[in-house]
């Protein structure tokens, strides 16, 4: 599913925040991601979800070299691929619902089909009740919430996650856990940045340590 | 609940390019005007020229020229192709020297004498055979305004170009401008559409969601673009009654024009606005296909 040898990148002609990540992660893999801040956990994860493109070394996702992938492909690509951000980007015109179902109305389907889906799912989340309000009226947990909930409905076969918890409390932290897990359970593929190593002990899921940009498998 | 509009419309609004437009549209309607006025002078002007000729029989020394007049009348009259011959009088000859030689002092001088010939625009007289005939009688020279013609024609042809060459720098400044505004869309709505592409939207989806914007603003601009126009050629029309001339009888001609010609007119003026939106909606979709196409 994902195969990395050898990957740098850098920004402009800056240094190296990444430097020769190898790893592999098969379908049904879950892993953490740890590190201290700085490390290029975000700079690892945007390489992930083709945000960038490394600047050496070489990415396989879904058995695409991320080089050759042609821009009509691309979206294909990235709807099989789920992402929480660290900073959510929710779209603060959207309601709630709307950016949750955003991956399922950009894909063409319609509000009839997905509607039951996305409720059931903010639902869930404990977010049913502010289904039409909008992000600036969110509190930050509830922020995280609909971002996770955005990264999961159109159930994705690779989820990333930066820091999915780290603005939750230690009980619907442990939820979103299950969640991931039950996701994982049923064929999603995780990979998880996060500094809470409470959950990661809870998880007993292996870990990737990252320290500045070298990878260490732990 | 209708989902909302996933590129906000508040975001870099497109009411300067709808003002910006709507006044290129007001320029193509006055270059279009211009264009039917010219076009229907000229044929109008070139029409009564190729319908009617002019005989001159000037004095010849020691020939009568009534005598002179009425040979070439009679050739005329049943020449092949004339309608009407109509024998001018020597005052119609003495008023038209009047604004070089003045008033009443043209007594004793060798004044031509004019003939107006109108010909069957259907079966025009062959001209060459014409005047062979005429030269049966002395001292005459026909005229058949060709020279007028050609020249009527080409300062037409060179107003025609004018108002062709001022619609294309109009059209060329709107797209610039369209390609502006759509550029400004794209870069107020960064973020947003960056979060499009990372959830898997095509760009063809992305370029829908802004293209109809400007094709609203294609439209309004348009319609406000002809109906300053019409307002504009109606005002002139009103304020010149007077003067029965010039600005207001073209401008009124331009309106109220039989109902055959007045169609034309009137379609030609109403395509600037699906002019305006075509130009709107096919350069804004090509500006951010090729916009969106360079972002990964």
């Amino acid at each position: 599913m994902l195969q990395l040898e050898g990957v740098g990148l850098r920004y402009g002609r800056g240094p190296e925040i990444l430097r020769d990540v190898s790893f592999v992660m098969r379908p049904g893999d879950f892993y953490f991601l740890t590190g201290p801040s700085g490390a290029g956990k975000s700079s690892l994860l945007k390489l992930l979800f083709l945000s960038l493109q490394p600047t050496r070394g070489s990415l396989r996702i879904f058995g695409e070299d991320v080089r050759s992938i042609a821009q009509d492909k691309l979206p294909l690509i990235r709807r099989r691929i789920g992402v929480v951000f660290q900073e959510f980007r929710l779209l603060d015109h959207l309601s709630t619902f709307d950016n949750v179902a955003l991956p399922l109305r950009v894909a063409n389907k319609s509000e009839q089909s997905y509607k039951r889906d996305v409720m059931d799912l903010l639902d869930w989340v404990g977010l049913s009740h502010q289904a039409r309000a909008f992000p600036p009226v969110l509190s930050g947990g509830e922020k995280q919430r609909a971002a996770i909930a955005r990264a999961v409905i159109a159930k994705p076969q690779l989820l990333l996650a930066d820091e999915p918890t780290g603005n939750v409390d230690p009980v619907l932290a442990k939820r979103l856990l299950h969640l991931f897990l039950e996701l994982n359970r049923l064929g999603t593929t995780m990979l998880i940045a996060t500094h809470d190593k409470a959950l990661i002990r809870q998880a007993t899921k292996p870990a990737m340590h990252l320290e500045q940009g070298v990878l260490d498998l732990q | 609940m209708k989902p909302g509009p996933i590129i906000p419309s508040n975001v870099a609004s497109l009411k300067s390019l709808t003002v910006t437009m709507a006044v290129m549209s007001y320029l193509a309607c006055l270059a279009i005007g211009a264009l039917i006025l010219v076009d229907r002078a000229v044929t109008n002007w070139t029409s009564g020229l190729a319908r009617e000729m002019t005989v001159q029989v000037r004095q010849v020394k020691s020939v009568d020229i009534n005598a002179e007049v009425e040979k070439v009348r009679k050739i005329l009259d049943g020449f092949p192709g004339i309608i009407t011959v109509e024998v001018l009088g020597p005052e119609v000859g003495a008023k038209l020297l009047e604004p070089w030689l003045g008033e009443g002092s043209l007594e004793g001088l060798p004044v031509p004498r004019l003939i107006r010939v109108v010909t069957d625009e259907e079966a025009p007289p062959d001209l060459a055979v014409l005047e062979d005939r005429l030269a049966e009688a002395q001292g005459v020279h026909l005229d058949t305004h060709r020279k007028w013609e050609a020249e009527l024609t080409r300062m037409a042809r060179a107003l025609t170009i004018l108002s062709y060459a001022i619609l294309l720098l109009i059209s060329v400044s709107a797209i610039a401008i369209v390609v502006f505004a759509t550029r400004a869309v794209l870069q107020a709505n960064r973020p947003v559409v960056e979060l499009l592409h990372l959830v898997g939207a095509r760009n063809s989806y992305i370029a829908r969601q802004i293209d109809g914007r400007f094709l609203r603003s294609g439209l309004l601009s348009g319609f406000m673009g002809v109906f300053m126009g019409l307002l504009t050629f109606l005002l002139l029309g009103m304020t010149g009654v007077e003067a029965g001339n010039g600005f207001a009888a073209a401008s009124r001609s331009l309106l109220f024009a039989s109902p055959d010609i007045a169609i034309w007119s009137y379609g030609v003026l109403f395509a600037v606005p699906v002019a305006a939106t075509a130009i709107c909606l096919v350069t804004s979709r090509v500006t951010l296909l090729r916009r969106l196409g360079g972002a990964m």
